[in-house]
């Protein structure tokens, strides 16, 4: 409601995005809490993701032998295959036979990888995006509906976007790019060195030996490229940024003939993003052709000692060199893969902290333990010593005293930033007062629950928010159910059916849609139906006419008029002429009520009031308010 | 709260075009914004050509050592050959890290030229264009559609090139080896290319949905956000976390389509390079027997083939990217293409020594044919008067001080300045000696100061501080938590309504300007700010010819001339006085805004 109230305390710490540095231990062991939920799920994806490595050296082993069949069937001299496992396929079967069988059984595993991979994809989506994602988003959303005020005030939304939508997903990443990919990547390294072990151990350590070579290269990249990546994206989201404030304020730009100037900034924006590529180029480019050179000699010591061992015989071709240098290959692919897992773990540690901040975030407001219900209020209002601040220390409102009995029409007129709006908001609890209390028909609001006591209440705002929905769902917000007589006599008690009838769709018109661009005026009065409609005995008028020309404030007064009727009513306005017709006023100033009566009265006294009515009675010739001519 | 529509598109710039077939001419195009850099090009090229030979030579070179020394048992020629390929594949790496290098750097240098030239032409695009043309389509245009062409350039010509050629020498040795054994490998080729196309046609569609779906969940939460006060007043919390859950379980589901479609088809094609190599062993097994083919041609195709199938797929891709990177570049022609804001005559002369005189004879104006916005204004302005123009929204006040700064050109009549037709004097001198204070009194990012100095290229500090203090606002804004150094975040948030226009004030006063054009906010101030901005505004309007779209009486009052503007005519003129004697429509919305204020 207040237009500079800013909350320090209730800031969110890690707004900045790029903040993910070092992976705090309490986050990590969160993390992991939250992924022991869904351990099942992990299970069954590492044990499919095993599945597929045992089936890649099944069909890897295979070819082998198929080789190795051929070889010593056209090579006798050369030793026979080795069959593994004592599968020995029966004596008599002709090389066609044998060949057939290893061909048939390739097929098979083909099939059944088909399968499993098929089932693991299934089974990660419903793991990740039906679940963890889906269920973190929802809560974020839930919460997010439930924080007050001063939560929104010192939060822009897009760090609250960000969290419901891209930061779920890194917190996502956790389980699917760490814990599962980790312990996968993990397991198959060690199978896949157990089995070249097993092949021949001298070989397998000679290929091993750059491996702690190219672990070092992929980390050394990884981090270099992060910082670089990071770098890139600021820049263009300057450039964006940029861009978009010229467009926004082209108008300046051209009325004061600044093209050239401008035109250099964004140029040296756009060069700036050049810039940083190019470092980035630079690494990416030596990275990968590294990391292959690295597994290329590894390839090439594998000829070279290998290529020797099966000429000395002790080595057969197809089982023992051509799998080997498949088992190699995946080996190195997988080692360079590790190092993206620390780049994950980082990552999503960062988005947790985001995400698990406003899981975190209290709830100040909210109903009490015994609440008491009200299905419909009198409307009486009194404000007993209320004190309120939003940073300790800065009075926002102090001792505030008045009551109001049911019906009645109060004004309230004040400077700016004297908390007017504050006032209005501590009635229907979106802040709760510091000290002192806001009483309903003689009872503490706190008590109250608080569905019922915000349903006592009708709101209209400076600039009234309206959905993008039709403009019956819009005025029958709070009550979804309404029926379409009800709301149509909403809209005639807020002098808004009659405009919504020349709709093209009436009063199903969707909001923002081709011809239904709604004026300032327009929009103000739907909210005043939205208001009434729940036949509220309280009515909180703040300002609403502060944003619209002198033509469209007469037009929502018109729907004001009609809304007022039998409810007590607040306005904060500046315009005298209305606050004429209030049954008492109050003038507000630092937080303090400086003069309070009837309108009459205060007329009469120096002060406040009298000075704002002579500034807009100027014109004696004319007692109407300033500006009343003159319209956009 | 039902989900918003997504079928919002600009009017101004097109659509998608990303079903269409490629469009040769926007690729023609796009590469000769490769000419500035052919070197760097023409390398490229003859780097993609070594590329294509060197895989096919690496998988060959790697069968002929098991083949020819290993299996003969050549110890001294196995380790010579195994020192050969070691220099090929340092040779090969060094291409690839070169060619990989080039096709990112001449792909970014491009793009930064296309931007470039977009700045440069949306800076110079008439008004019309931006009232017209929503941000997001600018941010689109600047960031995924240039992004789009980019990653064309670096990842799909070159790449598809290298690829297309690294399947030909494959497929060469191949044939050349055994060309029987090679028409199995062709055969699977066409079923591999099949299921390519049938999934991919489906993942696209699924990959949409997906998007369309998820602008949803952005769009709901974002709508949650803004409206969080009208949600808790009405305590639809509840309410709201179900249809949100709702809305995101439907997300997932779309989730689980692609993710149902990538698992049937990417383990396809294992499964059809398992099928190849099982073909290969029990055909080639066969013909061993009968000695057609030799054991080396047998682990020759063994390699070889991986180098045939894999481009199949790769290409597949690179086709869709392709696509993306021509509708994307398509958009960015269209923008580069419309007309600027050229709009003086070519004799048109820079206006010096002006005095701000103003005439308006018989002007007509409208945007569109058939709706005439201004029809035959007729006014004469002398040097210092204040003109207030006054009326109901849309009757064309904004538009008349639009044509007087030359945003949009009558369509019939003459506007003179100084005795000399608009069209004649360069629109740039025009403004140069012009002054424009909108409605939204926008800020830029930055401080306070650089706000002000906008007003006038090249002015000091000390000239802004000056300018602040001739129009008595010095105290407010060194009032300010840094004085002039205090820091104006995105949209001015932080400053209060009255502290914006007073820099927008004290930057039009800087400015100087002979022409002042003045669109008063409408939101209102506290009273005593509200006395401090009217004298501000007196001092700024005074010893220049000022148009002033007015809100407020005091102003009306000062005026010398006001001009009652409805459905686009002139319909009254005179002073303050005169027109209340006059008794017409001034004087009507006079008195029936005093009605409506007593409610």
């Amino acid at each position: 409601m207040g237009t500079t109230n800013r909350h320090q305390p209730l800031k969110l710490m890690s707004s900045d995005p790029n903040n993910h540095e070092r992976v705090d231990k309490k986050i990590f062991v969160r993390l992991l809490k939250l992924s022991w939920r869904y351990r099942f799920g992990c299970a069954r994806a590492i044990t499919l993701q095993l599945l597929l490595i045992v089936s890649t050296i099944a069909a890897l082993t295979l070819m082998g032998l198929g080789i190795d069949c051929l070889r010593h069937f056209l090579e006798p001299e050369t030793p026979p295959p080795r069959w593994p496992l004592g599968l020995q396929p029966p004596e008599g079967w002709g090389l066609l036979g044998i060949l057939g069988l290893i061909a048939l059984a390739n097929i098979g595993i083909a099939g059944v990888r088909y399968c499993v991979s098929y089932g693991y994809s299934l089974a990660i989506v419903r793991l990740l995006q039906q679940g963890i994602v889906v269920d973190l988003r929802a809560r974020i959303y839930e919460k997010l509906q439930q924080l007050s005020f001063r939560f929104f005030d010192s939060n822009t939304s897009g760090t609250l976007i960000n969290r419901v939508t891209g930061d779920v997903q890194s917190v996502r990443l956790f389980i699917d790019g760490v814990i599962i990919q980790g312990t996968t990547i993990l397991l198959s390294l060690l199978l896949y060195c157990v089995y070249m072990f097993a092949l021949h151990v001298p070989l397998t350590l000679a290929c091993l030996l750059t491996m702690p070579l190219m672990w070092a290269v992929a980390v050394y990249f990884t981090k270099k490229l992060k910082v670089a990546y990071r770098r890139d994206r600021d820049n263009f989201d300057k450039m964006i940024f940029d861009m978009a404030e010229r467009v926004q304020g082209i108008q300046v730009v051209k009325g004061f003939a600044r093209e050239e100037p401008e035109l250099r900034l964004l140029q040296r924006d756009n060069r700036a993003v050049q810039d940083q590529k190019q470092v980035i180029f630079r690494l990416v480019s030596l990275f990968h052709p590294l990391i292959a050179m690295l597994t290329n000699t590894n390839i090439i010591i594998l000829l070279a000692y290998g290529g020797y061992l099966v000429i000395s015989g002790q080595f057969p071709l197809g089982t023992g060199l051509i799998v080997f240098h498949g088992l190699l290959w995946r080996f190195s692919n997988q080692v360079s893969t590790l190092a993206g897992i620390l780049d994950n773990l980082q990552q999503s540690a960062a988005a947790a902290q985001r995400v698990f901040e406003i899981l975190d975030a209290p709830v100040e407001i909210r109903s009490p333990p015994q609440a008491l219900r009200l299905s419909k209020a009198r409307g009486s209002v009194a404000f007993k010593n209320v004190s309120f601040e939003y940073l300790p220390g800065e009075r926002v409102l102090d001792n505030i005293d008045f009551e109001v009995k049911p019906g009645e029409f109060i004004g309230i007129l004040g400077t700016t930033a004297s908390g007017k709006s504050t006032l209005l908001s501590l009635i229907p609890r979106f802040y709760d007062a510091k000290m002192g209390a806001v009483l309903l028909d003689g009872q503490d609001v706190r008590k109250y629950d608080l569905a019922d006591l915000r349903r006592q209440i009708g709101l209209v705002f400076q600039e009234s928010f309206l959905f993008s929905s039709t403009i019956a769902a819009n005025i029958s917000f709070g009550h979804p159910a309404a029926a379409r007589a009800a709301i149509i006599r909403a809209a005639k008690i807020a002098a808004a059916d009659e405009f919504i009838e020349t709709l093209p769709q009436g009063y199903d018109s969707v909001i923002g849609e081709a011809g239904c661009d709604l004026s300032g005026g327009q929009r103000q009065r739907l909210a005043l139906a939205r208001a009434v409609l729940l036949e509220p005995p309280i009515l909180l008028l703040d300002d609403p006419t502060a944003a619209v020309d002198a033509e469209t404030e007469a037009e929502i007064f018109q729907g004001i008029a009609g809304a007022m009727q039998d409810r007590t009513t607040f306005m904060v306005t500046q315009r005298i002429n209305v606050l004429r017709r209030a049954d008492y006023v109050l003038v507000m100033h630092r937080g303090r009520i400086i003069q309070r009566g009837t309108p009459a009265e205060l007329l009469k006294i120096k002060g406040y009031y009298r000075r704002v009515a002579l500034l807009q009675w100027e014109e004696e010739d004319m007692p109407a308010a300033a500006g009343a001519l003159a319209t956009p | 709260m039902k989900p918003f529509n997504p079928s919002l598109k600009s009017p101004a710039l097109g659509g998608s075009a990303d079903s269409k077939p490629l469009n040769y001419g926007i690729f023609r195009r796009v590469f000769a914004y490769t000419r500035p850099y052919r070197a760097k090009r023409n390398v490229l090229f003859v780097l993609v050509f070594l590329r294509t030979l060197q895989t096919t030579a690496v998988a060959w070179a790697m069968s002929a050592i098991i083949n020819g020394p290993i299996a003969a048992g050549d110890v001294h020629a196995a380790l010579w050959a195994v020192a050969a390929l070691l220099l090929l594949m340092i040779f090969t790496e060094a291409t690839v890290h070169f060619r990989q290098r080039l096709a990112w750097e001449l792909g970014e240098a491009v793009v930064h030229d296309l931007r470039g030239a977009m700045f440069q032409k949306m800076l110079a695009m008439p008004l019309a264009f931006f009232t017209q043309t929503r941000l997001g389509r600018f941010i689109s245009l600047f960031s995924s559609d240039a992004e789009a062409v980019r990653s064309g350039i670096q990842n799909v010509v070159f790449a598809a090139l290298a690829q297309i050629g690294s399947m030909l020498t494959a497929a060469a040795v191949m044939l050349y080896a055994d060309w029987q054994m090679f028409l199995v490998v062709l055969a699977i080729g066409p079923v591999v290319w099949l299921i390519n196309r049938y999934f991919r046609v489906k993942l696209i569609n699924a990959y949409r949905a997906i998007q369309e779906s998820f602008s949803r969940v952005t769009t709901t939460v974002a709508e949650s956000i803004k409206g969080i006060k009208i949600i808790q007043s009405y305590s639809r919390q509840e309410l709201n976390a179900e249809l949100f859950r709702e809305l995101v379980y439907d997300h997932s589901t779309y989730n689980v389509v692609v993710a149902r479609l990538e698992a049937s088809f990417m383990p396809l094609l294992e499964v059809n390079s398992q099928f190849f190599l099982s073909a290969l062993l029990l055909f080639g097994g066969a013909r061993l027997l009968h000695h057609d083919m030799s054991l080396e041609s047998f682990i020759l195709f063994f390699f070889l083939s991986g180098h045939f199938f894999s481009p199949i797929t790769g290409l597949a891709g690179q086709y869709q990217q392709a696509l993306a990177a021509i509708a994307g570049a398509e958009r960015l022609f269209q923008f580069l293409d419309r007309s600027p804001d050229s709009q003086d005559a070519p004799q048109a002369v820079a206006w010096a020594g002006p005095t701000g005189q103003v005439e308006f004879r018989k002007v007509s104006f409208s945007y569109k044919p058939d709706r005439p916005v201004l029809e035959d204004i007729t006014f004469a302005a002398t040097p210092g008067q204040t003109i207030a123009l006054v009326g109901p929204t849309g009757g064309g006040k904004t538009t008349l001080t639009n044509l007087i700064a030359k945003f949009y050109l009558p369509n019939a009549g003459e506007i003179l300045i100084d005795g000399r037709n608009i069209l004649e004097i360069k629109q740039q001198s025009l403004r140069r000696h012009l002054g424009v204070v909108g409605q939204s009194n926008f800020l830029f990012t930055g401080t306070v100061m650089s706000n002000i100095l906008v007003g006038k290229p090249g002015a000091t500090e000390e000239e802004a501080r000056e300018a602040t203090s001739k129009i008595n606002c010095l105290d407010l804004i060194e009032a300010l938590p840094d004085g002039f150094q205090t820091a104006v975040t995105e949209n001015g948030v932080g400053l209060s309504l009255g502290q914006r226009q007073i820099i927008c004030l004290s930057r039009a006063m800087l400015a100087d300007p002979k022409i002042l054009i003045l669109d008063e906010a409408t939101s209102s101030v506290d009273a005593v700010t509200e006395e401090r901005l009217q004298q501000a505004l007196a001092q700024l309007l005074s010893h220049r010819t000022s148009f002033v779209i007015a809100h407020r009486l005091s102003t009306v009052r000062k005026a010398d001339l006001v001009l009652v503007i409805e459905k686009g005519r002139i319909i009254e003129r005179g002073n303050h006085r005169q027109l209340l004697r006059l008794g017409g429509v001034y004087a009507r919305l006079y008195k029936e805004f005093k009605a409506a204020g007593e409610i």
